[in-house]
């Protein structure tokens, strides 16, 4: 049953135009995918519920050490996940302005989007791991120490990282924004609010352009410090086996790419499908998405590759339990599944490389796969050293996530879409093209 | 400046685990946790095996990775060497948990059940409250909630909230009051010592001049002030043997 907002009762002769992009028309399609969205995240809220009420004894973590089990688990991996998939939207967006590639506009509002979401679903996924949720959203803070790793995967993220990425999906769409607010509708009023007076002048213009330039310089190396302090998590500990090491912020900013530029094919891909009815997503755009995931990707196995033949020539004693587990044990399947979802995938980019040649299934696929393949590699950094090969000589452990955790998880996602989906509904996908803009512009 | 010590003597732990019943009586601990714990450990192959035992507190670094980690500052090292946790600020993230070598940080996964190791007991039958005066386990020890130090924060580990980390405080309240820690007291061959190094005149500081001693997981620069006397640092070759029923 198909709702529609233009069309609701307000005088005769004020009867409302429908936006362009489908921006306010509620089809059934999109309340389908709300209802389905709406119900995986109250099944994943019912499981946070139940997590806060009787403790995290209904996860499936337990402690390290005399407890054999994992202290971290699938929930640090979706931290972890989640941060690095932000890494694509912020990252076209700054290349964008800073080398000036045109061509790319067209998604870049999509993966700003994407990244905004990420990081909330990141910082969401840390307060869903915390024992006392409420307590850390103010203590993390109010008592914040730099001096620790973590003050850059929350605090950081949060205040400077998601900050900076929310003014540039607003900068980026107050021209569109002023445009529609012109045009009667049920949405006036936030595109009113969004355009905050702006009105399109060359001055106006021309500070935009400066703001997002300088925007853009400066966030590139918050990008990358935030994604390092993620890999310093793990890579300044020298109490579990296999978290020391140099390679660790590097590698975690690689695989952060290849994550997040798999998810803005797929989003990519989705709005050419659904929204984008002048196929202004163009092969171009795919092409170069294709090439950028690429040499990610070529980065992000030399630094596997690296990491594994130190291990295979030179383990040292305390590391052998645990690279048995990874490489031959009860991990072997993840690890050997994740690097076939990484080779795959980058044997197919290859082709079409040579090929010159880009087909967006393939490429649809290649993300999907390296997005799985992020996670399971994200899984495989937070847990096996826990549970194998701790320094003093404690049982090995095991971990396996519960239901609480798979749902929880589960739900995030399911968020993430909810809101990309909402997002979509209110402000056009794609930036306005000057046929809509006079369609807009002559409704007014 | 007075700087608290422990001294575990391997040629005297006969690994009876004493010391770990006093700890989970005198602070309360919840099933499956082991502030102290005794490692029973086997090496070699039948008929050449070898039991040796292992005494495993929190060892209260110098150079704690555990506070150094903390991102609100919960974990804190007080300045006569004591490590701490303030429960009134835990977020419950289990960040130290993981950057100490050693394992000593036990997370409460659910609120304290009462009578948790003692299903099979009636606490109402008259003959055991003549007895236990009518306390059934875990009782409350009133100390534990107390504010100590020059903090003044409620470090002893007595609120064993669901949600925050909790590990061994060298009885941080027995010691404020001029006691040992309840393990030292406890063990009945003086395998564990404690006292001030700072003064040479202590019995600790001469047992230190006389022997060698070494720490535990020395490879990981963490400084610890848990000393251990005899015996060798444990190997990947010891298999561990008689564990307790560890896991919630």
């Amino acid at each position: 049953m198909a709702t529609d907002m233009q069309t609701k009762p307000s005088g005769a002769d004020k009867e409302y135009r429908p936006l362009p992009q489908g921006v306010g028309q509620l089809g059934p399609a999109w309340m389908a995918f709300v209802v389905a969205s709406s119900l995986v995240l109250l099944i994943g809220l019912f499981a946070w519920w139940q997590e806060l009420s009787e403790g995290m004894i209904v996860t499936g973590m337990r402690n390290v050490g005399t407890m054999g089990g994992a202290s971290w688990g699938l929930y640090i991996t979706m931290v972890v996940y989640f941060i690095g998939v932000s890494f694509a939207g912020i990252t076209i967006a700054a290349l964008i302005r800073l080398f000036r590639i045109d061509y790319l506009r067209p998604i870049a509002r999509s993966a700003e989007l994407l990244t905004v979401v990420a990081l909330i679903l990141g910082a969401l996924a840390i307060v869903v791991d915390l024992g006392q949720p409420l307590r850390g959203i103010v203590n993390l803070f109010r008592y914040a120490r730099p001096q620790s790793p973590f003050f850059g995967t929350f605090s950081l993220v949060i205040a400077g990282y998601l900050f900076a990425s929310l003014v540039y999906l607003y900068l980026g769409g107050r021209r569109d924004a002023a445009i529609l607010a012109k045009q009667r509708s049920g949405l006036q009023w936030f595109h009113r609010l969004w355009a905050a007076g702006y009105t399109d002048t060359p001055a106006e213009q021309e500070r935009h352009r400066n703001a997002s330039f300088w925007l853009a310089l400066a966030i590139i190396p918050l990008l990358v410090i935030a994604h390092s302090t993620l890999g310093f998590v793990f890579g300044l500990q020298v109490g579990r086996p296999g978290w020391y090491g140099t390679l660790q912020a590097p590698a975690f900013l690689a695989l952060a790419g290849v994550s997040g530029i798999g998810h803005v094919i797929v989003l990519a891909a989705v709005v050419r499908r659904i929204i984008d009815d002048q196929a202004r997503i163009g092969s171009a755009i795919f092409a170069w998405l294709g090439k950028f995931l690429l040499l990610l990707l070529l980065v992000y196995l030399y630094f596997m590759t690296v990491e594994l033949l130190t291990l295979l020539y030179a383990t040292p004693e305390v590391e052998k339990e645990l690279s048995d587990a990874l490489l031959l044990g009860s991990y072997a399947w993840l690890y050997w599944g994740s690097v076939a979802l990484l080779v795959l995938p980058a044997i197919s980019l290859i082709w079409q490389a040579l090929a010159h040649r880009w087909s967006v299934k393939w490429l649809v696929a290649a993300g999907i796969a390296v997005n799985l393949a992020a996670i399971g590699k994200r899984y495989l950094i937070v847990v096996p050293s826990q549970t194998h090969g701790t320094l003093l000589p404690y049982e090995t452990g095991s971990y396996s996530p519960s239901w609480v955790e798979y749902a929880t998880v589960l739900g995030m996602f399911a968020l993430g879409a909810l809101l990309v989906g909402l997002f979509y509904k209110v402000f056009p996908a794609l930036p306005l093209s000057e046929e809509e803009e006079k369609e807009v512009v002559s409704h007014a | 400046m007075t700087k608290y010590a422990m001294i575990v003597d391997l040629n005297r732990c006969q690994g009876c685990r004493a010391c770990m019943e006093a700890c989970k009586i005198e602070n309360n601990t919840s099933e499956a946790m082991f502030w102290m714990y005794v490692f029973r450990f086997e090496e070699g192959t039948y008929p050449d095996t070898r039991m040796s035992f292992l005494p495993r507190p929190c060892q209260h670094c110098d150079n704690a990775p555990c506070v150094k980690v903390c991102p609100t500052g919960s974990r804190f090292k007080r300045e006569d060497g004591i490590v701490l946790t303030d429960p009134d600020r835990c977020i419950g993230c289990r960040y130290c948990e993981l950057a100490c070598p050693y394992g000593v940080n036990y997370f409460n996964w659910q609120k304290p059940q009462e009578a948790q190791y003692a299903e099979a007991i009636d606490w109402s039958d008259p003959d055991i409250q003549d007895a236990t005066q009518g306390a059934v386990p875990p009782y409350k020890n009133p100390a534990l909630d107390e504010l100590w130090g020059t903090e003044q924060r409620r470090t002893a580990g007595g609120s064993h909230a669901k949600g925050v980390m909790e590990k061994c405080t060298f009885c941080v309240h027995r010691v404020e009051e001029g006691g040992q820690p309840a393990c030292v007291e406890t063990c009945p061959v003086t395998a564990l010592r404690f006292g001030d190094v700072d003064d040479p005149d202590t019995p600790i500081s001469r047992f230190i001049r006389e022997h060698e001693t070494w720490h535990l997981l020395e490879e990981a620069g963490t400084e610890p002030n848990v000393l251990y006397v005899g015996g060798k640092p444990p190997s990947h070759g010891y298999r561990e043997v008689e564990r307790p029923k560890a896991r919630v």
